[in-house]
Order: structure tokens, then C-alpha cells, then sequence
């Protein structure tokens, strides 16, 4: 998630949109890809999820994590799938220890590309959407605000650990806790530092909670208005129906694939 | 010891140049005061006097050896330093088992453990308390159980990151009195303070930071004489000097017995 000062990515076309918008299209055309029986059409959604990364200012880091999963997941499917899938029956290429089948292959694609499909929307929806936004969006198409500020805690808790754990870390190597060496010596010196972690934790959520309260967030005689605002342009309607209506599609297209009146794939 | 910043620079990984080539040497059982604004870089410099930060560029010294010849928990034995959360410092069963902890981790003697303990505990008021949880303690006992703690370990420089913070006037008082033992033991005593009164009643030098340069160093009452140079880096001097220079007395006043004589010398003129 990107904090609330990144406004190199926020400030995009990419970042502007609706929170929702990009939760819906990451879905909808997710399961586009896994409910179509074709193989390639995963890498054509992943494609244009690159233009999108680009337009939002992440592309680098999208590339990295696209690739860093896409080559050795390919890869292990590939062997798997390619030598051993009893869908196998036209083999293509004959390696000594085992055969390689078009079938095997044909539906290690179909998986790489829905799985990169799912990554990709989803790693495009949290790098350019504020967790304030998400919160706020879901909180318009109904959500209560009680499960709004619990969707935000559990986001927020484990940055918030990390940070802690690296001060308690600090403080407790001052202390002549020696916090690197073999991995057991390592684990034995995680042990002190979970305590306080934990327990500050504990008392940081407590106090938070009362917080809350002062602040009048159970009173339930007002609707609660909130300070980050979104807004619902013709562009994310569009967007938003467009994705879910290509879903629509997929699942006549699958229906009557599945009952003989036309053939994909 | 004599620690030596030379020319020290220190970069965070987001990018913000916290240090800017700050330069100075610490010696012996010096009090000293490190003081200026939020981000100013006073934080910064002190994590690299144990190594818990390693410099950008220039050089830490300590007694001649380079911060970076060894780790932090090793250096710790030598210098100690004592953070602004004690919930951070804290995590075993007992006051006792807290000023242990350390001194068992750099390996001192069972006897000598034995010894510092009844010492340590009367000077930071535990004594009393030592099967306590430290979770139980208040949060002003909880800050003189991490002193308590990083005492425990014997070396010989101390560093308080905002002590006073959360102290009550028995709270400082115990503070001041802390600070005076461990110099006349021969330790050096350097904290980070946004409490001038503080700053004015226990330490002898001052360094003010601003913007990660050092903008003055110097004796306490001749920093604060600098009126103008210490409006730049926002820190004003306590409430008694101010009175001082208000009232256009030549020598800059820190205490009250000091105003008063002031005063009585200008009447008689």
C-alpha cells in the first residue's frame, strides 16, 4: 500500500481512479481468465496490465514482481504439467526420461496466465491506492464503518509491527542482544523481542479502541461522514461495467462451450 | 572515553540527509546536552556513538577504534543507551531479571552482577520493587528501570534519550541526582532534551543541532547567551535566563540564585 505522501503515483491516472473501480476490474477479468479454456488470454490481460502499471508510475517494481513469479512458476508447471499430466496425448517433444505433452503445456499456460492476471491486478490496486480511500470507498457502496476501521487496522497492524519490531530490535542490541549469527542463535534472540512486540501491541490497540470512542465512533444516530472522499467518474463506470460485462461474456462463452453448441480453445 | 565524530554524514535509505558533516569530540566524564528541533539530527548522531547506525560518510571514533570494527551488542559493553520508550527496553518478569539481562549478556561476573544490583536499584528508586513485573510499574518507575538496566551493564558512557519526558518533579530531581553519581563515577552522561530546565540544572556542555549541522557547542551559559543564533534553531533558553536577558543583565543567568544576586548587584548600582 502507498502511504498518503506518494504523490508521484496517487496523482496518476492510475492512482485517481476509484479504489473500487480497480477491485472490480482486478476481479472481474481474473476470473475471466480462469473461466475461458484459453490458454493465452491470461498473457493478453497482463499485457494491458503493464500499460496500466505504466500509467500509474510503477511499472518497475510491477515488471520485477511479474517476472520474479512468472519465470519460476512457468518454469516448475512447465516440468510438471509439460512430463506428467495425464491430460497428455499429443507429445510434441521426447526428452529421454520423459515426454513432453501439448495438452501438459497448453494448461500450464492457462494457470501462469491466470495466476499473473490475479497478481497483476491486485499488486496494481494496492501499490496505487491509498488504504484511507479503499476504506472510504467501501464505506460508500455500504460498508459499515465499524468494518471499515477494522479493514484499516488489520492493514495497518503489520507495517505497524515491523516498524516496532525494528526500534525493539534496536533498543535491545544496545543491550548487548547479539541479533545476528546461525539461525539458531537468531531464533533464541527473536524470543526477548517478541514479548514487548506483542504486548505493545496489546496496548496500542487498547488505547486506540478508547480513542475511538472519545471520538464519538459508536455513536449511531448520525451517518459518519469521512475526510477522504472519492469520486465516481463516467471513465470508472465505464471501466467498472466494461470489466464486468467482458465477465458476463465469458460465462455465456463457457456455458455454451460446456454444453456442445460452440468450441474454444 | 574520548568519542570523535569526524565529518559524519548519515543518509536514510528513503533518502533524507538526517547528518551534514558534523564534527566534534567528547572526552572523558563530559555532561553533555544535545538540543535542537524536531529532525534536527540529534537522534541521528547519538545512534552512531553505539553503532546502532553506521555513518554515510566520515568517521566515529571511540578511544581511536572505528565504529565500524565491531557490532552494536559488542560496543554496548562501553557504551550504553537508554531510549525514550522503555516499552521498547523492556520484556522479561521482573525489575530484577531487567537489570540483569544486560550485564549477563556481556558477560560480567555473578559476583559483580550481586553487587551492582543493591547499588543500581537504590540509585534509580527500585529497590523495593525488584519482584515487581515491570509491566506493573508505573510509567515514570518503568523509565528508571531501563536506566536501571542499561546502569547494570558498567559502561562508561550513558546515553538518555529524553528522560525527563513524562517525569514529575521527584521524577527529575532523582534524574539529576543519577546524573551527578554516574559523572562522579567517571562516566560520561550525554542526552538528547527538549527540557531546557533540565538541560540548564545537569549539564555542563551543549551542542545544538539544526537542519543536521551542528550550530553551536559550547559551555551551557555561553549557548545560551547566543540569543540570536539560538532562534534559528527554535530552542528557546529556560524561563529564568529569558528573564535574565529581558531584564538586559550583562551575565546570562541559569538558576534562580543566580537572577537573584543579578538583580540585588543591578539595585545596588
Amino acid at each position: 500500500m502507498v502511504g498518503a505522501n506518494d504523490k508521484h503515483i496517487l496523482e496518476t491516472p492510475v492512482g485517481r481512479m476509484n479504489p473500487i473501480t480497480k477491485a472490480g476490474v482486478a476481479l472481474f477479468v481474473g476470473l475471466t481468465a480462469l473461466i475461458l479454456p484459453i490458454s493465452w488470454l491470461g498473457f493478453v490481460f497482463t499485457a494491458l496490465y503493464f500499460i496500466a502499471a505504466a500509467k500509474g508510475n510503477i511499472l518497475k517494481p510491477f515488471a520485477k514482481i511479474i517476472f520474479s513469479f512468472g519465470i519460476p512458476i512457468t518454469l516448475m508447471l512447465l516440468f510438471i504439467q509439460g512430463f506428467y499430466s495425464p491430460l497428455n496425448k499429443t507429445f510434441i517433444l521426447d526428452c529421454g526420461f520423459a515426454k513432453l505433452g501439448l495438452e501438459g503445456v497448453l494448461n500450464m499456460l492457462h494457470i501462469v496466465g491466470t495466476l499473473l492476471t490475479f497478481l497483476a491486478g491486485l499488486y496494481i490496486l494496492n501499490q496505487t491506492t491509498y488504504i484511507g480511500r479503499l476504506v472510504a470507498a467501501l464505506n460508500d457502496i455500504g460498508m459499515s464503518p465499524k468494518a471499515g476501521y477494522l479493514t484499516l487496522a488489520t492493514l495497518n497492524v503489520v507495517p505497524q509491527m515491523q516498524r516496532r519490531m525494528h526500534g525493539i530490535q534496536e533498543a535491545q542490541s544496545a543491550r548487548g542482544l547479539s541479533t545476528g549469527g546461525s539461525a539458531l542463535e537468531r531464533f533464541k534472540a527473536f524470543i526477548p523481542l517478541l514479548g514487548p512486540v506483542v504486548l505493545s501491541s496489546l496496548t496500542d490497540a487498547q488505547e486506540r479502541g478508547m480513542t475511538l470512542e472519545t471520538h464519538g465512533f459508536g455513536l449511531k444516530e448520525n451517518k459518519h461522514t469521512s475526510l477522504v472522499t472519492n469520486t465516481n467518474t463516467p471513465t470508472d463506470k465505464a471501466i467498472l461495467y466494461g470489466a464486468a460485462v467482458l465477465f458476463v461474456v465469458a460465462v455465456v462463452l463457457t456455458v455454451l462451450n460446456g454444453v456442445g453448441i460452440i468450441a474454444i480453445g | 572515553m574520548k568519542i570523535e565524530i569526524q565529518n559524519l554524514e548519515h543518509t536514510y535509505p528513503t533518502g533524507e540527509k538526517a547528518l551534514d558533516g558534523v564534527s566534534f569530540t567528547l572526552d572523558n566524564n563530559e555532561r553533555v546536552a544535545i538540543i535542537g528541533q524536531n529532525g534536527a539530527g540529534k537522534t541521528t548522531i547519538v545512534k552512531h556513538f553505539n553503532g546502532i547506525l553506521r555513518p554515510t560518510a566520515g568517521k566515529v571514533l571511540l578511544d581511536g577504534v572505528d565504529i565500524e570494527a565491531k557490532s552494536t551488542p559488542e560496543w554496548s559493553a562501553r557504551v550504553g543507551y537508554v531510549y525514550q520508550n522503555p516499552d521498547d527496553q523492556l520484556f522479561l518478569d521482573s525489575v530484577r531479571d531487567e537489570f540483569q539481562f544486560g550485564a549477563k549478556q556481556i558477560g560480567m561476573q555473578t559476583g559483580r552482577i550481586e553487587q551492582l544490583l543493591v547499588e543500581v536499584a537504590e540509585l534509580v528508586g527500585l529497590s523495593d520493587k525488584l519482584d515487581v513485573n515491570p509491566f506493573d510499574l508505573t510509567q515514570t518507575e518503568k523509565k528508571f528501570c531501563a536506566i536501571g538496566s542499561i546502569v547494570m551493564m558498567d559502561p562508561e558512557v550513558l546515553i538518555f534519550d529524553e528522560p525527563t519526558m513524562g517525569q514529575d518533579v521527584v521524577g527529575n530531581d532523582r534524574l539529576a541526582h543519577i546524573i551527578d553519581v554516574l559523572h562522579d563515577q567517571g562516566k560520561m552522561c550525554v542526552t538528547i532534551s527538549h527540557d531546557m530546565k533540565f538541560v540548564v540544572r545537569c549539564f555542563d556542555r551543549v551542542i545544538v543541532m539544526c537542519h543536521g549541522h551542528k550550530l553551536l557547542d559550547g559551555p551551557t551559559r555561553e549557548v545560551f547567551s547566543q540569543v540570536d543564533t539560538l532562534k534559528e534553531s527554535f530552542v528557546v533558553p529556560p524561563p529564568i535566563t529569558r528573564i535574565g536577558q529581558a531584564l538586559g543583565f550583562e551575565k546570562t543567568v541559569l538558576t534562580l540564585d543566580e537572577l537573584v544576586e543579578e538583580f540585588s548587584k543591578e539595585r545596588a548600582k
